[in-house]
């Protein structure tokens, strides 16, 4: 991830005044949340598990605070349980950026076999538990996303997920 | 061994409005429904999700106490929650954990037979944590914490079985008890959102 995809994300989560960001590191995003975590503005968590995240975030979400988790594609699958409780359930809204590990154009040097695991479940298993998300491939639709993305799960009320790849991510 | 029944009617009794609760399934639920019916109570958060449920709503609301009543199958579902849990440390959070070391709902089917719930916590970094196994000790211990601004978890060991109380299941499940609970936290003076939960 590029230094002005990350700015970019950080400016347009403050100017939707998100200062809640929770996080399980992982490889693709960790230039991005190491970023969050050295800045003032945000309350950084990091999370033990994916399910501990969204269940937080919902918490939080639910109260009124404005939150985002940052996780990738094997941190929503870990996540199932708690996304289906959340959204399905409760349908809180929760806002979700993930790396989208296995998409074509993942040259990080993760098998295979492990990418074509993740192409193949990812999408499916959103579209199974019902949770809108959208495909995020261009710098130049980074703001736009976010924000209506933002607006979107707050006013459906249900988990939202941007799946980043493409020249955001690799 | 205490009884969870009459621990939760001490600690409804010592809560003011503006506390707000959590709980896990079942007994849980249905006994502090019945205690505290009124304020801002999340209900029968399923197995594993109610500790990092907690820890977020005391993110949202840093200056009212956050209570949450949680079971030693739910936790044991997710212990990984308790290191998130010592992670953000949220000083105004007060976390119980009934533990009558069975799945309940299910008879005498044993959860953790020799684990140590509290050394559990401990070990995950919660400064304060400590197993209480009387409602004496439940009463000085845990009415303190409630002033305190401080993390604390408490393992209760608990009897077996559940008070026989009527409860308006809308309380307790699903959406009809979300839109319970969003009712009271827009008439809770620290709400930050502003005309409804989740939105502007």
């Amino acid at each position: 991830m590029e230094p002005d995809t990350i700015a970019k994300i950080i400016d347009t989560l403050k100017a939707e005044r998100i200062d809640l960001v929770v996080t399980l590191p992982e490889e693709p995003t960790s230039p991005l949340t190491e970023t969050i975590r050295r800045d003032p503005y945000f309350t950084s968590v990091t999370v033990a598990s994916e399910s501990n995240g969204i269940s937080l975030c919902a918490g939080a979400s639910l109260g009124g605070r404005r939150c985002i988790f940052v996780t990738g594609i094997a941190g929503l699958l870990v996540g199932t349980w708690s996304l289906a409780q959340m959204g399905v359930l409760y349908g809180i809204p929760v806002l979700i950026m993930a790396s989208y590990r296995g998409d074509i154009g993942d040259r990080s040097g993760v098998s295979g076999a492990q990418l074509f695991m993740f192409q193949q479940l990812g999408e499916p298993m959103l579209n199974t538990l019902r949770i809108p998300y959208r495909v995020i491939k261009k710098k130049e639709d980074l703001e736009r996303e976010i924000r209506d993305s933002h607006f979107a799960c707050r006013e459906y009320g249900t988990p939202l997920v941007l799946l980043l790849t493409g020249e955001v991510l690799w | 061994m205490v009884k969870r029944f009459d621990c939760l009617k001490l600690l409804a009794s010592w809560l003011d409005e503006h506390a707000l609760t959590v709980t896990s399934r079942g007994g849980n639920a249905r006994e502090w429904a019945y205690l505290r019916p009124q304020g801002a109570n999340f209900h029968s958060l399923n197995m594993g999700t109610c500790m990092s449920f907690a820890v977020g709503l005391a993110l949202a609301f840093p200056k009212r106490k956050v209570i949450a009543i949680d079971s030693d199958g739910s936790l044991l579902l997710d212990t990984s929650s308790l290191v998130t849990l010592a992670d953000v440390n949220p000083p105004n959070l007060l976390a119980l954990v009934f533990d009558n070391q069975a799945y309940a709902n299910m008879g005498a089917t044993a959860t953790a037979r020799g684990t140590d719930l509290a050394k559990m916590a401990q070990g995950a970094g919660v400064k304060k944590a400590a197993t209480i196994t009387s409602t004496e000790d439940f009463a000085a211990v845990v009415k303190p914490a409630l002033a305190a601004l401080e993390l604390s978890f408490f393992v209760l060991k608990s009897e077996s079985g559940r008070a026989q109380v009527k409860v308006d299941s809308r309380l307790i499940h699903g959406r009809p008890m979300l839109e319970h609970f969003i009712s009271a936290l827009l008439r809770h003076p620290d709400y930050q959102g502003k005309s409804s939960a989740g939105k502007d």
